[in-house]
């Protein structure tokens, strides 16, 4: 089990994104989290992970913990050998330079043994795409092969909690699909999934909880049911709310509600 | 004719040697995109630690002491905060690196009383000099490069440019600024057939400088640590985020970078003598890489031979016509037009275009 607790983080000493964020995510669930460009999606897996010392951002208030234990200002490595949490970050972090087997050996560095050829297999067994080429440049795969390498990758680290970033991103629906997919049925090997997504319908289709995010705070949560029946979900992220035409002035004049709660 | 081939092949031995100092600006270019201007120093820092081995050199106490403290203070903090050690072994250990290195700089290793054969000796002093050397590297990015992880390369490269001036001040508090004599005395391979003579000092430069190039592409290329060396050249935040230690991968990148600058180092002091003014040697880096490509490593290799190759040409071929020093100026003037044609260097690399 993963709590934020009031949690606040700002970058650069001055700009301040999550504004006292709190959640939880519970053991073998898959948490949606979506939210509007700028609204600190990234930021919260950023500082889940460790990796917000790195972008120069600084948790000032609240904590991050793990089972009970405070996991806040910890090294991203350490973070994840010790408590099998692993961050896909956005845009497909694969090492463009290095061949697809070589990218998944990469990954596997903090946990070198005599099953990494093994697990290398069965992360093939989920993306087949990947054992065809696997002598190839990663630079030189398809937005939708990198993706799945780069959860490959997360795969060969043996995480217990997967932190993915928009990993729909810049990928066609049918990708997009299957790729959401193999994240269901990894959930249903027994690891916790938190989904930061701007696809909100599809995954919320997957999800069993989910959450809104705005201007770094929780305004709104529930089961995925529910946000993807709520009135306003359906017309701020899903695009299908009264079927009425709505004059652009009145979203330009910022006249929807800011305050959801 | 003859001339032709004596000078190209004096030329790629020598070449050789610059490839291994293009070798140590290219990794560490790559790990983190800064260029180490302190690589003359770094030579200069290199040599003169295997010349205290290998020539039983002692330093008087008041000089001897600080570095023994530097020493230990600077394994405990790598102990403590880097292989997790607890406090009750990072101390001690520190301790005891700092204790063994204040006695080799006061008492002397005295190898030769030890070893008569002199190649024995320098197959003895080679890896612990080149250790120390490693050592000094690592310290070295510990101090000014760790706090600078995820700024600009720029500012890297302006501390390495300080860093430049700080080590050579160090070098001549320590060793002052005369010449030590330099002899390896390495057993005679001198190769003489027909007109040809290729001398024995710059033969052995060649093929130690080949043989260190070949084990670090080895270790890059097939072992498991230069995997994560590769994968966090590329991004630190990705490697970091997979799990690598971006932070201790660069210290070992500035290690090795260190101790491949301190083999060419005492193959440079091999050819006349050791002292601080020879630091000028290791900026022949600097067309080396620019000339190769700054991110290719076999790129290095082609560039110091072509770099090298191009020096003793001009050396034989136009000094003779009264033009004295030209042989400095020409890989220079080669390295113009090479950047004229292709500005990312000969073997730059090709940005991944995805289709």
């Amino acid at each position: 089990m993963l709590s934020i607790e009031n949690l606040r983080v700002v970058y650069h000493d001055v700009i301040s994104v999550l504004n006292g964020i709190s959640l939880g995510v519970k053991d073998g669930e898959v948490l949606i989290i979506i939210g509007a460009n700028g609204a600190g999606k990234t930021t919260l897996l950023r500082s889940i992970s460790g990796m917000i010392e790195f972008y120069d951002g600084d948790i000032i208030e609240g904590d991050v913990k793990m089972d009970g234990t405070s996991i806040k200002g910890l090294d991203a490595t350490d973070i994840m050998k010790r408590f099998d949490l692993t961050y896909v970050m956005e845009d497909r972090p694969v090492f463009w330079y290095l061949t697809i087997e070589e990218n998944l050996g990469a990954a596997s560095f903090s946990r070198w043994d005599k099953r990494v050829k093994a697990d290398m297999e069965e992360v093939f067994g989920y993306f087949p795409v990947l054992r065809s080429m696997k002598g190839k440049r990663a630079g030189y795969a398809s937005g939708g092969e990198q993706q799945m390498l780069a959860i490959g990758m997360a795969l060969m680290t043996k995480p217990k909690i997967l932190l993915l970033d928009e990993p729909s991103l810049g990928l066609a629906p049918l990708i997009t699909e299957e790729l959401f997919s193999i994240i269901s049925q990894l959930n249903q090997t027994g690891i916790t999934i938190m989904l930061v997504e701007q696809n909100a319908h599809a995954a919320l289709g997957i999800g069993t909880r989910g959450y809104v995010v705005e201007m770094g705070r929780i305004v709104l949560d529930g089961t995925a049911q529910e946000l993807l029946e709520n009135e306003d979900v359906r017309e701020f992220y899903l695009g299908s709310g009264k079927k009425e035409r709505k004059s652009y002035k009145d979203a330009k004049r910022y006249k929807r509600r800011k305050r959801w709660l | 004719m003859i001339d032709l081939i004596q000078t190209l092949g004096s030329g790629i031995l020598v070449g050789l040697v610059y490839a291994l100092l293009g070798l140590c600006i290219v990794i560490i270019f790559k790990a983190s995109e800064a260029f180490n201007f302190a690589i003359g120093e770094f030579l200069i820092l290199g040599s003169f630690l295997f010349y205290v081995l290998f020539f039983n050199e002692t330093l008087p106490w008041h000089r001897a002491l600080p570095l023994g403290v530097l020493i230990f203070l600077f394994f405990s903090y790598v102990f403590f905060f880097d292989i997790r050690a607890r406090f009750v072994i990072a101390i001690p250990s520190g301790l005891v690196a700092g204790f063994l290195i204040f006695c080799v700089l006061f008492f002397g290793l005295n190898l030769s009383s030890l070893v008569s054969s002199s190649l024995l000796r320098f197959i003895i002093a080679l890896p612990m000099g080149l250790l120390a050397a490693g050592f000094v590297g690592s310290m070295v990015e510990r101090i000014t490069i760790k706090p600078l992880l995820g700024r600009s390369p720029i500012s890297m490269t302006i501390i390495t440019l300080g860093l430049g001036f700080f080590l050579r001040g160090c070098i001549q508090l320590i060793w002052g600024s005369h010449a030590y004599p330099f002899f390896l005395d390495l057993p005679d391979i001198t190769m003489e057939m027909g007109d040809f003579l290729f001398l024995s000092d710059p033969i052995w430069a060649g093929i130690l400088s080949l043989l260190t190039f070949g084990l670090v592409i080895v270790f890059l290329f097939r072992s498991r640590w230069g995997l994560a060396i590769r994968a966090t050249s590329e991004d630190q935040a990705k490697a970091m985020a997979f799990g690598i230690n971006s932070r201790f991968i660069l210290l070992i990148v500035w290690a090795i970078s260190a101790l491949c600058i301190a083999v060419a180092g005492i193959m440079i002091s091999n050819f006349g003598a050791l002292q601080v003014g020879m630091g000028y040697v290791g900026l022949r880096a600097i067309p080396v890489v620019l000339i190769g490509g700054m991110d290719s490593i076999g790129g290095a290799l082609i560039g110091g031979i072509i770099v090298g190759v191009c020096e003793s040409l001009a050396g034989t071929y136009i000094e003779p016509m009264g033009l004295i020093g030209f042989k400095d100026v020409a890989p220079y003037i080669l390295l113009l037009i090479v950047l004229f044609i292709r500005p990312y260097g000969l073997f730059g690399t090709v940005r991944i275009e995805r289709v």
